[in-house]
Parts: C-alpha cells; structure tokens; sequence
C-alpha cells in the first residue's frame, strides 16, 4: 500500500517544518517524515542566531530577505511567540588581529549591501554596558538579532499540522526511488510513500537517503556544544558572538542565557548515534564568556548539551532541485547556520516544489557545484 | 586528570558497601558524594533494621552508616564530602564539583550508587508551603534536628510513610492521620502498628482531595475512593494541618547511567546479575538500580564491587564467585516472604503457615483483639512472666529469636517464620527481646490474678522518658484509652540500644488489650 | 528509538478540565491546562513539550515533574504511561556557577 500526496519532506527539523508550513499555506497535501522528533537536531540544539553579518555573500541574500521580510511578522502569522529579536549582534574583539579578522568580514558584506559597521570600545560600551573592559572593538550590524530556536521549530510544525500537513514521527526513511525516470517513493522501515516532488532536509543523514539515487553531498559531521543558565535579570537584548567564534550567544526571553561554543577538538570526538557532550568544553566555553562578561560569573549553569553541524564543504548549504534526478529538491549543509535563514529556505522550497518563480537566485547553492581545485 | 581503578558515586550503603569489597580485594577506590555527612539514607534511619544478624538486623541504620564509613576508612577507601559530580563523559571520566572548582577524574570503573529522589502526587494546593517529600522531613529531622512541621498529614502507608509518620511522632509533631488510596496497608504490619497504638488513624482507600491555605498549608480534605478512582459524595474529612508529607514512592536518580549511554528500563539502568549496565565498567547498585532498602543495597553494591574487583584481575574466579554467592543468598532471603519482589501485586489471606493474615491489620493498621490468639508468638498464661510477639506477617527478620538467652522464642532456618513461644518456657522477663524487635511487637506479660492485676511490659522510644510512678492512659492496639494506669518499672540499657522497657500496671483484664503509654500530661506536650 | 508517532490522529476537540490551573512543573510555573493544550497543538514527546513550554527546563531539570509530564501526555493521547518516554538527562546534574565549572582543578 503506497501512500500518496503532493510533496514528501524527510527531515522534521526547522527546514522540513518550515517547508511544510509554507507549502500548505498553498494548499498543497504534503506529508513530513522524521525518523526521531520533530526539531531532533540541530534546529533544537543550536544558538537562535538570526544574523546576516558573518555570512558567506552567496548565503547572505537569503539572510537578508529574511530579516527585512519574513522574521518580523513570523510571531504573528505562525500564532505564537517564537522570540525573536531585532536588536543587533556585537562580534567582539579584543586584539589587533580580532580587529583585522572582524574588519575582513564587515568589508565583504557591506560589499554586498549589509549595514554593519566597525564601533570603538566606547560605542560597544554603550551599546552593552555589561562587556568587560577588555573588549577593544567590535562589529556592529543593528539589523541582526536572535529567536528560540525550539519555539520557532514547533511553531512551524504546529501551524503547518494545523494547516493540514501530515507528520509522521519515529519513521526513518531508507530509499528513494525513481519511477520512469522521476523521483517519486520513498521507501522507509514502515511503509511506502509516493509524491510528485520529494524535499530531502535531513541534515547530515540526508547522505544515507540519497546515496540511493547516487547523490552525495560533501558534508563531515562536526559536534558543538552548548549551555544554558538559570534566569538572570535583564541584561541586553543583542545576540553576542566573538571574532574568532570562540562562544556565541544571547539572553532569552526566559533570562536565561544560552551560548554556544566549542574545545577546539570537537571535531575529533568519537562517532556515537547520539551528540554527546566532552568534560572539557563546558569549561573552556565558561572561560571565553567570563572573558567578555565578568558580570555572568556566578550565574549557574543548569544543562549543556551538543549538536552536530552538518558541515559542508564550502560552507554553506545545498539549497537545490537535481537535474539529473527529476522531482528530488535536496536541502542540507548548513553548515550550522540554517535557523537564520529558514523561514527564507522553507519559503523557497515551497516556490521550488510547485515550480515557482523563486524569490531569491540561488543558483550558487546548487548540487553540482563542487568542483575540484585544479 | 587523575585515574582511579574504581569510582564510586555515592556514599551510601550501596556505594560504601561496593568501595570496601573493592578496597578489600586491593583496588585503588575513590567515593563521591555530595552530601557533608555520608551514609545517603542509613543516617536519616533511626529505626533497628529488620532481616538477620548478617543484614545488621537491629542495628539502627545510622549506626550501620557508622559501621560502614569506619570499615571503608580502614581499608583505605578514600571518601570525599561535599563532591558532586555533575558529569559523567566517554571514557568513564567524570567532572566533580568541589568547592569554587571542578576537578575531572577517570575510572577504570565507575560504580553509579545515586540512589534515588521522591514521586510527587498533584492535587490542588499541592505547591504550598508545608507540602514536602517524607523523605525531606527525615532529613530535617534526623540529620538537621529541626521539626518539619507542627501538626502532619502522611499520604502513603508504604514503609516509607509509616516509618516517617513514627519518627514524626517521635520528634514530638501531631500525626494528624495516615492515608492511602490502596485498600491495604502498603508496609509492614509492624510499622503500622507502631503507629496506630498511639492513637494516629488510618484511611485507607482515600487521598488528599485538597490543601488550601494562605500561603502556607492551612488545612487538607481527604475523601474516600470508589472502586473507579472517583470521590465518594459526602465523605469528605478535613484536617487542620500546616504539614502534609507525601511518601509515595521513589524513583532512581539514574541521570548518570542514563547519560553514559547504558541501556534502560523506564527509568532503571538495565544491569546484569552483578550489576553491571550495558557499558562495560560502569556498574550501578542500591536504589538507583531498582527501589528496594538500605539492606538490600549493602548487598548489591558488595556484588557490584566484588566484580569490578574481579574484572581488574584482584580476586581469582573463585574468590569472587564465592563473595558473590554469599551476597545472593544473602539478598535472596532479604527478598523472602510477604513483601518481597515475588509477591507484589498478589492478595495475601494467609502467612505461610496457613494463619490468617489480620484484615484489621492491613487495612486499618492494627491487630484486632480476637485475631491475636491464632499466631505462634501469643501463648497466654497464668503463671509467671512471659512474652507476646505480635508479629503476624511472613518478613525476614529473626533478632528476636537470638535475643532469648533462654530458648523462649524460635523462627528457625527460614527468617521468614512467625516467631514461637514456645509452651514450656523459662521466660525471666530480662526484656531484651522486646528491646531486640525492630517492630517494636514484643511485650512481656505477667498476670497477678490474685490481685487483679496484670503487668505489661512494652518498648518505649519517645522522649522525655516518664518515670517510675508516673500516671498516664493505656492505650490499645487500635489507639483508643482502655484505662487509666502507672508506671512500675522503666529500663534502660546500652544492650537494649535505646529502646527502652516501659512497665505499666493495669487490670488483669486489660493484659491482652494495653498496648502504649500516654502520659498524663498538662500541657500535652509530650516531648523534648 | 523513537516509537513511531502518527501526529495526524484525531484527539478530538481540547475539553477544559477542572484542574485544568494546576501547576505541574513548579520550577517554571507550567500548568496542566497549558500541557494538555500543548498535545493537542501536535506535542506528543515528553521533549517536545519541554521545549514548547520550558517543562523540565528549570533548576530541578524535571527532577519533580518528569512523570508528571508524562501522565497528563499519556491520558491526552489516551495510551499508557509507560508509552511516553523519559526525559533525556545532562551534564551539569545539579546547577553550577560559571565561575566555578570554569576553574578546572587538579586533584589536590
């Protein structure tokens, strides 16, 4: 027995979700299937960033758009509080080369029309009186800001399920098959699926699925970790990051502050099923943020956690139809910034998968684009 | 970061029981708690454990706990207070949280011994103030001195509610009532009857409705269940309280094993019969593996530290296959009779012995006067001193039998048996079996009849302790005054370990009916 | 392993409860009307309600509401207790101070 609709999506994270919700708002039938929970991976691990500045000039557009078009109603047209704050990113430095580094990146994107600009020790000082007196200088872009990254996940699988979408949880999709030269089922551990198109946003493990049609997408798995504290009173609204990325972060709705950060050897941690947390790295992260904020050094620590990033090989994501697999649309690789951008990449999706007009070009996003160095 | 061959988290019995095994075979052990004092549960149990004299049976727990820090010091088991340890990473290391820092370290093997933290029941105003774990109000009490409460309502008549509703009356606070939504007495009938002789109702077959007060517990409605779980209209009681204890079950603090990857079971880390979880080293023992008592954990973190001592080349398969042994059948007589794992969920009617079990006894908490007489422990007399065990439950426990230098009681091979009097005994009315019975159901009768009069003597544990000639109530089994009476004799010995030897004078017809002493006091107070 | 979950089955419409006011998760001050309601918007997972409503996140991480959650879950979807998983556990176990999980000692 083979279940039919319009559109398949693998992958119930923030992409599979938001692609969902867009889609439906069409009207069209699509069905969701994820193999753990809705928001399993990175799109509940991550740290809510909603930024342009940083970004690599062929992400950057879809950044923007986002920003100016999408974030500042979402609250509103998905029904609930996803958190989100317009209230600008701070990337600090405090040495001549963090100075260089961050100067490098704000030149890039002002090139491409991003109103970030380089502030004094004094400008950050008024902008975030809490920073330590070390920060000599910072990037400044006043249109970046943070969400909840977990609120925001499951506002699009709530509005888009309320919509009509079927989302079918704990079913691991195994294969994708061509019938008559067209991607159209999906075998998975349950059932098959058939759809006209098939919208694979399954992070890393989108490699498993669609090494069935001969795909692969250049991507490692690298782990990050993450804290979180209890409430603290209010402090500032920014999103926080440094210019050697060493944490990174902001206070919450709740006052709780979340940061990200890494070892430095994360990378080369052992491979389990799940992202486990390292002994050393809570504490290196604890270290970096009491660098910027001796304000946060009694603050308690109430969780930590790890994800993994799907890490492209060029950094960026795989936002793409496949010619030569007619009806499959893959998007993974983000490469640990995807929730910035993806009510922008499930807008697109949806524009993709009815064979729409896309909004944004993104043809610096595609499949096949990898080539060699020489 | 600093190696061990074996960490242990958690210095209760379960964890100090593994240390010393391990330590004793010669591995190198370090023990963890967070707690400034260790013993986890041994020193809030100022009660005499129950089994036999292998299982420390009428040993107060905290005496156990005692026992346990002084053997594990001994054999060079280094033990650190005040150390949490807040993660537990690949590689068997662990961060331990120490002071202003954090020190990371690394087993050979890591025995998780966490034990385990208390169910909560919802109902409205179960968030106020005055709402507590009983748990929690064992530790105000018996770690911190502090009265948790003025006047208590207990919900739940597990061993844990009764034991704590004891220990309340104990530390001098009004139990107001015991409760329980089961048609039966959860506990040992023993424990129960500790209680109800004082006076402190039971209401089985009910639960807390509501708690309402301003800010604090004020006051608790209770109400009967139908057999759908629903209130029965109009049979609501309530009861001016400022405390309610809730003992109604526990679950393992199993985030360490559920963290390191082992496989479980609902909440319970899944162990093999050594107690080893599905990643090799790491072991987990006591309550943390599965709810059971201080007892069965010593017993279970002995096994778990006898194989990692085993595994790491200290003890030679003979060795260790015969510490195990010893400890399995230790465990297995500890998990014999009415309450064991085995029997949960089956309606008892009769003990082994084909005796009646007391219905009065299991669903109101005490023995009913005409249901004594068929147990082996009451041989009424006419002549001299003489014993009454009011034990009428099958559970493994046999002091009492050890205690009678003159062979008056007997249980037997199997710990489980009701205890005898025998027929022909010499009883001299020495009182160390009452004193040995960690139920508290012994009591030494002698019948006056020329004078109309009985004696009966009956363990006492509050304070202050009365004196000889003091005038007070007796009270029956079920709580209720059956006359008035006076003190003939009060001892007091180190042999009988606090447990003191009340002797009142009543009419001779109220021999088989006075059960406790309440003093007649002004105020009411009855303790320090 | 994730149990597999169909989110399209119809639990009927959400009925107010009586109790509907009662906090459940103290920490954060989540009621079970608020839970309930949340299983009918799609929350079937004892983390996905901890991350839609902040249950389990506070100081005691889920230590007192954990089966709580899990009880009011399992009576919405009308299933078994013992079909709602158990929350996922992490390091720190009990709450620490920045300044504390970041000063690495050796042992002494």
């Amino acid at each position: 027995m083979t279940n039919k609709t319009d559109v398949l999506i693998v992958g119930g994270g923030v992409i599979g979700c938001a692609a969902a919700y867009y889609l439906s708002k069409k009207g069209v039938a699509v069905t969701v299937l994820e193999k753990a929970q809705i928001g399993e991976g990175g799109s509940s691990r991550n740290g809510g960033g909603v930024r342009q500045s940083g970004r690599d000039p062929r992400e950057l557009p879809l950044a923007m758009y986002g920003i100016e078009h999408l974030w500042p109603t979402l609250s509103e047209e998905l029904g609930m509080d996803v958190e989100y704050y317009k209230k600008g990113n701070l990337r600090l430095a405090k040495t001549e080369k963090h100075l260089e580094i961050l100067q490098g990146l704000t030149d890039r994107a002002v090139a491409k029309g991003l109103g970030v600009k380089m502030i004094d020790a004094n400008e950050v000082k008024a902008i975030n009186p809490y920073l330590s007196d070390e920060v000599i200088g910072a990037s400044w872009c006043p249109t970046d800001g943070h969400a909840n990254p977990m609120l925001t996940t499951l506002a699009y699988y709530r509005k888009a399920r309320e919509l009509g979408a079927k989302f079918i949880t704990g079913e691991t999709v195994k294969t994708i098959k061509k019938v008559k030269g067209q991607a159209r089922l999906l075998t998975t551990d349950f059932a098959e699926y058939e759809a006209n198109t098939i919208i694979v946003a399954a992070g890393f493990e989108s490699n498993d699925i669609l090494g069935s049609v001969g795909l692969h997408v250049p991507m490692n798995r690298v782990l990050l970790e993450a804290l979180v504290t209890e409430a603290q009173p209010k402090m500032f609204e920014q999103m926080l990051g440094t210019a050697e990325a060493d944490f990174y972060g902001h206070q919450s709705t709740h006052g709780s502050f979340v940061f990200g950060g890494s070892s430095g050897i994360d990378a080369y941690t052992s491979d389990y099923d799940t992202p486990i947390t390292q002994g050393m790295t809570a504490p290196s992260i604890c270290r970096g943020i009491m660098g910027y904020f001796p304000d946060l050094a009694d603050a308690k620590i109430v969780r930590t956690w790890a994800g993994w990033i799907d890490e492209c090989a060029d950094h960026i994501p795989v936002i793409s139809k496949v010619d030569e697999v007619p009806g499959l649309i893959v998007a993974c690789g983000f490469s640990g910034h995807g929730f910035g951008i993806s009510p922008t990449v499930g807008t697109l999706l949806a524009e993709m998968a009815m064979d729409e007009p896309l909004t944004l070009d993104l043809s610096e996003l595609r499949y096949d684009r990898f080539k060699a160095k020489i | 970061m600093k190696r061990y061959e074996l960490i242990v988290i958690g210095a209760g019995p379960a964890g100090l029981s593994a240390a010393i095994e391990a330590a004793r075979a010669g591995m190198q052990t370090i023990v963890f708690d967070e707690n400034a004092k260790p013993g986890g549960q041994l020193f809030k149990q100022i009660h005499k454990f129950f089994g036999s004299k292998e299982h420390k049976a009428k040993i107060r727990g905290y005496d156990i706990g005692d026992d346990l820090l002084r053997e594990a010091e001994a054999l060079g088991v280094k033990v650190v207070l005040n150390a949490t340890v807040v993660g537990i990473y690949e590689g068997k290391e662990i961060t331990v949280m120490i002071g202003d820092g954090i020190t990371h370290y690394k087993g050979d093997a890591v025995i998780v011994a966490t034990g385990a933290s208390e169910n909560m029941v919802t109902f409205p105003g179960w968030t106020l103030p005055g709402v507590i774990g009983a748990g929690a109000a064992q530790t105000m009490m018996n770690l911190h001195g502090i009265k948790p409460g003025h006047r208590v309502l207990m919900l739940g008549t597990g061993n844990v509610g009764l034991v704590v509703s004891y220990q309340l009356l104990q530390a001098g606070c009004e139990v107001v009532c015991l409760v329980d939504a089961a048609k039966r007495v959860g506990g040992y009938g023993v424990h129960a009857s500790k209680v109800t002789r004082t006076g402190v109702p039971f209401y089985l077959g009910h639960t807390i409705k509501a708690i309402e007060g301003d800010g604090k517990v004020e006051k608790v409605t209770i109400a009967a269940l139908d057999d759908t779980w629903a209130f029965i209209e109009g049979s609501d009681m309530t009861f001016e309280v400022d405390t309610v204890c809730l003992a109604v079950g526990l679950s393992p603090m199993s985030q360490l094993t559920k963290t390191a990857g082992c496989d479980m079971m609902a909440n319970v880390p899944v162990t093999n019969g050594y107690g080893e979880t599905s990643v090799p080293g790491i072991y987990a023992a006591g309550d943390v593996s599965g709810i059971e008592e201080a007892s069965s954990a010593m017993i279970e973190g002995r096994i778990a530290g006898a194989d990692a001592a085993y595994q790491a080349g200290y003890l030679t398969e003979v060795a260790f296959k015969t510490i195990v042994e010893a400890n399995e059948a230790s465990l297995d007589q500890l998990r014999q009779g009415m309450f064991g794992p085995d029997e949960r969920g089956k309606v008892q009617t009769t003990t082994d012995e084909g005796i009646a079990l007391s219905t009065t006894l299991l669903e109101k908490g005490y023995l009913a006067e005409n249901e004594i007489g068929y147990f082996p422990g009451v041989e009424t007399r006419q002549k001299g001193i003489y014993p009454v065990i009011e034990c009428t439950q099958n559970i493994p426990c046999n002091p009492c039998q050890d205690a009678c230098v003159k062979g008056c009681i007997s249980i037997g091979d199997k710990i489980t048996s009701l205890p005898v009097v025998g027929e022909n005994i010499d009883c001299t009315g020495c009182g160390l079996c009452v004193a040995s019975c960690s139920g508290q159901s012994i009591f030494l009768i002698e019948e006056k009849a020329e004078e109309n009069i009985a004696y009966v003597s009956m363990p006492y544990e509050f304070l202050p302790l009365p004196e000889r000639g003091d005038r007070g109530l007796a009270l029956n089994r079920s709580g209720e005054v059956v006359c008035e009476t006076e003190i003939i004799k009060l001892r007091s010995s180190k042999a009988m370990d606090k447990t003191n030897i009340l002797t009142i004078k009543v009419p001779l017809d109220m021999a088989m009916k006075a059960r406790f002493f309440k003093p007649l006091t002004e105020g009411g107070a009855k303790n320090a | 392993m994730h149990k597999r979950l169909d989110r399209s089955i119809d639990l009927g419409p959400y009925v107010a409860g009586p109790d509907d006011d009662m906090i459940i998760c103290r920490c954060e001050e989540i009621t079970k009307g608020e839970i309930r309601k949340a299983v009918h918007e799609g929350m079937f997972t004892t983390t996905e309600i901890r991350r839609f409503l902040r249950t389990g996140m506070g100081l005691c991480q889920g230590q007192t509401c954990g089966n709580l959650v899990r009880r009011i879950v399992a009576t919405e979807l009308g299933v078994s207790v013992g079909e709602i998983e158990y929350a996922v556990a992490r390091a720190p176990f009990r709450p620490i101070a920045m300044k504390t999980l970041a000063n690495e000692v050796e042992e002494g």
